[in-house]
């Protein structure tokens, strides 16, 4: 009879610890476990030139869902992060258009600006009059959609300089340029929500704005801060974007919110703010991003990796919610 | 309280008198005046853009005779059903239409004509055709099969080609396949390796091209895309892979001011929709409609007014605007014109 008892307790103490290291660890052994797959899959999926492929185009929604994963981490969200992509992208290009005299570095700039402007925009009526963030958003992305088509016309900007397109489709020591951006913002979040201050009141704000309030966080800067970041980030993927389709693209970035937000939901940080890293949701953007590609060299139908990617989403959803049942 | 309760119905029904008459006063007005709706695709799409200048540049509307409005479909086959109802109670005397959707598109003109309206058809097509009043558009089956005939021929009539498609479902994707694959029969040699959507965008081109290059190495000798921005989005792709474009033939459909820039670096091959004559020429045969026989066309493609299409009265169905290749010798006049548009 003791026995007995003492195996059920050590048969459920071990079933927990699984537990524990499946919602741990489950997104980096389905991506791993994913990436097998494909390599067997497909001769040509592990060559150098099929991974800085995938990095390549991972990069762009990766930055975006970088700066997503803060606003998440906050409780928020971005939907406007496509438009603003637009409009910087049509900014930065106007500024390099037709042999213009403009430095690419101040295009690029000024499509961080004008990324921090509309970042700027939100924050404002998130932070500082209390508008949620799925409305003030929303808004933003018909309004950000509209100035891009007024800005550019509704036409594509070509004739971009060949030093801003390099930006975009150039290369140093054999890795493509916006993945050297990408990687760098990647590193440089990392850090900064894991070992700074301002790190952990991203987190506490999220956990639980009263209690952060109460403890002395500036929990409105807070709020106002990562719709900031979101913006320049768009914006400075908005140049990439531009600069790797040689065209400033009136239409870029449609839906592109979503996929941000997919792969920071992959990645494991909850909806609700609070939990979360960006190391998980670099993960998640590589998820998707294998998946389109590994779709893509077996020849499989578009449709199925709209239906993969969003039954992706659903698990990783129910994961994070056995996590909070289960702490 | 019984006295102040007249005086408001009094008030109110003097109001409405007020406003039947303005209503009456603004429809006669009207009745002088023509009043043309373009219903179109989208209004963030290179090609409509054009169509929508080009529309507004037609000499009636721009010295005020004609009134046009240009209602944005979005992309969206609901929004244009919404925007015909629209068209409709407002009492326009016609319609032009780009269809977003084949067959969507055949109810709202059905509407349309059963109140009375006139539709005329531009650039994409619904597919049945017979409810138009007339319907202008260059024939994109026979764009498939320019494009299609560039790429096999400059790939000297063998080995394997991918094709780019457009949105699935509608006209331009549905003909300019059509226009391919009957090309196809004709050129034994060529396998097709690869077929997929990219949605006529060229940043998923972009990613789908660059994927089919690493899945099939030194495999691909030809690109076909249904439009340009698909096109270009492949030519980038080449390109970023190491590989030299004037060696790997990339062909697209439109003409969009990309394009042309490409085909003068000697980097691909496209086909340019004459916007101008689309839009222009769907306004005409409205008016023609509207005004009766005695109107004069005023679009520069009839042949009344020097150029190739016959006018014949603007009594035909179905007028088809001829596609214009782009090439070395005619790209200069063809960029310096854009800039106009």
């Amino acid at each position: 009879m003791s026995d007995l008892s003492a195996s059920t307790v050590s048969a459920d103490t071990r079933g927990r610890a699984l537990g524990r290291f499946l919602s741990r660890y489950g997104i980096l052994i389905s991506f791993l476990i994913l990436f097998v797959i494909l390599s067997f899959a497909h001769p040509n999926f592990l060559s150098t030139g099929n991974i800085t492929n995938v990095l390549r185009q991972v990069s762009i929604n990766g930055i975006l869902a970088i700066g997503m994963t803060f606003v998440i981490l906050t409780g928020g969200i971005d939907l406007s992060v496509g438009s603003t992509l637009a409009v910087a992208g049509v900014v930065a290009g106007s500024l390099v258009t037709g042999g213009e005299p403009f430095n690419p570095a101040v295009a690029f700039l000024a499509a961080i600006v004008v990324g921090g402007l509309v970042g700027t925009v939100n924050g404002t009526l998130v932070a500082r009059f209390g508008v949620p963030a799925f409305v003030a958003t929303l808004g933003m992305l018909s309004m950000a959609r509209g100035a891009t088509l007024l800005y550019s016309d509704g036409r594509p900007i070509p004739n971009l300089s060949p030093a801003f397109r390099w930006l975009g489709q150039g290369f140093v020591a054999g890795v493509p340029v916006p993945v050297i951006i990408f990687l760098a913002v990647f590193v440089v979040a990392w850090i900064v929500l894991r070992f700074t201050v301002y790190g952990r009141w991203v987190y506490a704000v999220g956990g639980n704005v009263k209690s952060a309030r109460t403890a002395g966080i500036p929990t409105r800067s807070v709020i106002f801060s990562v719709y900031l970041l979101m913006g320049a980030l768009a914006g400075l993927a908005g140049a990439i974007l531009t600069a790797r389709t040689t065209s400033a693209l009136p239409q870029a970035g449609l839906g592109y919110e979503l996929d941000a937000i997919a792969a920071v939901v992959i990645g494991g940080t909850s909806l609700t703010g609070g939990l979360g890293s960006v190391g998980y949701t670099l993960i998640g953007a590589l998820i998707i991003g294998i998946i389109s590609n590994g779709l893509d060299l077996m020849g499989v139908s578009s449709y199925y990796q709209q239906v993969i990617k969003g039954a992706i989403i659903v698990v990783a959803v129910l994961v994070d919610r056995s996590r909070h049942m289960n702490p | 309280m019984a006295r102040s309760t007249l005086t408001r119905r009094t008030l109110a029904a003097l109001a409405g008198a007020g406003l039947a008459a303005l209503a009456v006063g603004a429809a006669h007005a009207d009745a002088a005046k023509p009043r043309i709706a373009a219903v179109v695709q989208s209004l963030d799409t290179e090609f409509n853009v054009l169509w929508a200048n080009a529309a507004n540049s037609h000499p009636l509307v721009k010295d005020g005779t004609v009134t046009l409005t240009v209602l944005d479909g979005r992309m969206d086959a609901l929004t244009q059903s919404n925007q015909f109802d629209t068209a409709i109670s407002e009492k326009y005397d016609a319609i032009i239409f780009v269809p977003v959707d084949i067959n969507a598109g055949n109810d709202p003109v059905e509407r349309a004509k059963a109140a009375g309206v006139p539709v005329i058809g531009s650039n994409t097509l619904i597919s049945n055709t017979d409810l138009y009043n007339a319907y202008i558009s260059s024939n994109d089956v026979e764009a498939g099969k320019i494009l299609a005939k560039s790429v096999f021929d400059k790939m000297g009539g063998k080995g394997n080609v991918v094709i780019v498609e457009g949105m699935i479902g509608q006209s331009a994707q549905v003909q300019r396949l059509e226009g391919i694959e009957a090309t196809l029969k004709d050129y034994p040699d060529i396998k097709v390796l690869e077929q997929k959507t990219a949605n006529w965008s060229r940043a998923e081109a972009l990613s789908l091209v660059e994927n089919w290059l690493t899945a099939h190495p030194d495999q691909i000798q030809g690109i076909i895309g249904e439009n340009d921005e698909m096109a270009i989005g492949a030519l980038e792709a080449v390109k970023a892979h190491g590989l030299d474009p004037k060696k790997i033939p990339v062909a697209g459909v439109d003409g969009v001011t990309d394009a042309l820039l490409a085909v003068q670096r000697g980097e691909m091959m496209s086909t340019l929709q004459d916007a101008d004559a689309q839009a222009q020429g769907a306004i005409d045969l409205a008016l023609g409609v509207v005004r009766g026989a005695d109107y004069k066309p005023q679009a520069k493609v009839w042949d009344v007014n020097g150029g190739q299409l016959g006018w014949d009265g603007g009594k035909q169905k179905q007028y088809s605007v001829p596609w214009v290749p782009v090439t070395g010798d005619n790209v200069e006049a063809l960029l310096a014109m854009r800039k106009t548009q």
